[in-house]
């Protein structure tokens, strides 16, 4: 009688389990997605990230209770994984980056020839932001989510939030000088 | 590019900010991208075909009850096996019998006190026969005081054996 009961507790425990992973899915998703692919430029490679993400998520559910910032802890996995991805992966040809981007971006009523010039030069100011020291280009990449705080950044990064800071102020100027110095050379 | 903004400083930091908020336009419009259709669904599906946990073995065909018991049968006999496993091999060693006397080493020549690092070999020779010198008598004047019998410290040339063999030095 004892196992039975034991059983049925089980089952309502593993229901309750994956209810809450549902409603985590529901609810970042899409965010964890737009982090991925911040950095993966590549809609399959971001799913991907996504969904390894949460399959880390459920193998340690059992610490889910204890976690305080849901959001900011599954960034933070989702954020670790794209970076060894990118790290592990062989550099993309820049024409691949471009048709992805041509291919994401919204339409705006632009004709397509104006979509692939704007997709142009934003692989274009994507690139100069590639050639950021690793600290600083990872930091203007979380900041551009209008969601995340520097506080939340730093929690993130697993950092100090005046070290954000310095790190943001530090990759402004030099993003400034590498587009300025970029064009001048146009 | 230092040297470039140095030119015109006002110019340079209007274009630099131009450029950053080109720059911020741009991460901000990746960040706000549109998720794909369906992506919910899909980790859902893929969350629900994936195993729930690392298990070291899987029974499939038991009941939940059934696979317990034998999960708990298999550790104990697992343990079992290990611990008489153990148990035989150290019930089989045999520990050497301690000696009742520690025997000494014998000492190099027989000697014992310091080493003998420095010391120099003696060939062990035969006693061969002992060959006396002759002792050196010498006249210590015309008074005729030297007889050449007698020194004063001639213990050992007295008697008239040295007196007939030494010979006399001028």
């Amino acid at each position: 009688m004892e196992i039975v009961e034991s059983a049925v507790h089980d089952e309502a425990r593993q229901h309750a389990e994956e209810e809450a992973l549902g409603a985590l899915v529901d609810q970042y998703a899409t965010t964890l997605y737009r982090v991925a692919f911040s950095v993966l430029r590549n809609q399959s490679d971001a799913e991907d990230a996504v969904q390894e993400a949460f399959l880390r998520v459920l193998r340690h559910r059992e610490t889910l209770g204890e976690i305080r910032d849901h959001r900011v802890w599954l960034i933070r996995i989702v954020w670790n994984i794209v970076l060894d991805r990118k790290r592990r992966s062989k550099t993309r040809p820049e024409t691949d980056d471009i048709a992805d981007l041509t291919r994401v971006l919204p339409a705006n009523g632009l004709n397509a020839e104006d979509r692939a010039a704007a997709a142009q030069h934003h692989n274009h100011v994507l690139g100069c932001i590639e050639k950021l020291p690793a600290r600083e280009r990872e930091v203007m990449m979380l900041s551009a989510f209008q969601e995340l705080s520097s506080v939340e950044i730093a929690e993130v990064l697993g950092v100090t939030e005046s070290s954000v800071r310095s790190r943001l102020f530090r990759a402004r100027n030099l993003l400034a000088e590498l587009l300025h110095h970029k064009r001048s050379i146009r | 590019m230092n040297l470039s903004m140095q030119e015109n400083p006002a110019k340079n930091e209007l274009n630099g900010s131009e450029a950053m908020s080109d720059a911020e336009r741009t991460l901000r419009l990746i960040a706000a991208l549109p998720a794909p259709e369906g992506l919910e669904e899909r980790v859902k599906a893929g969350l629900r075909v994936a195993p729930r946990q690392a298990k070291v073995m899987l029974w499939p065909f038991l009941p939940m009850e059934g696979r317990r018991w034998m999960q708990r049968a298999a550790t104990a006999a697992i343990v079992l096996v290990i611990a008489g496993g153990g148990w035989g091999v150290y019930s089989h060693i045999q520990p050497a019998p301690l000696p009742t006397a520690v025997s000494a080493p014998q000492p190099l020549n027989g000697g014992g006190g310091f080493n003998a690092a420095v010391a120099r070999r003696v060939p062990q020779t035969l006693q061969g026969p002992v060959v006396s010198t002759p002792a050196l008598t010498t006249e210590k004047g015309a008074s005729g005081k030297s007889d050449g019998t007698v020194r004063k410290h001639g213990k050992r040339s007295g008697g008239k054996k040295s007196v007939e063999a030494a010979p006399t030095v001028r």
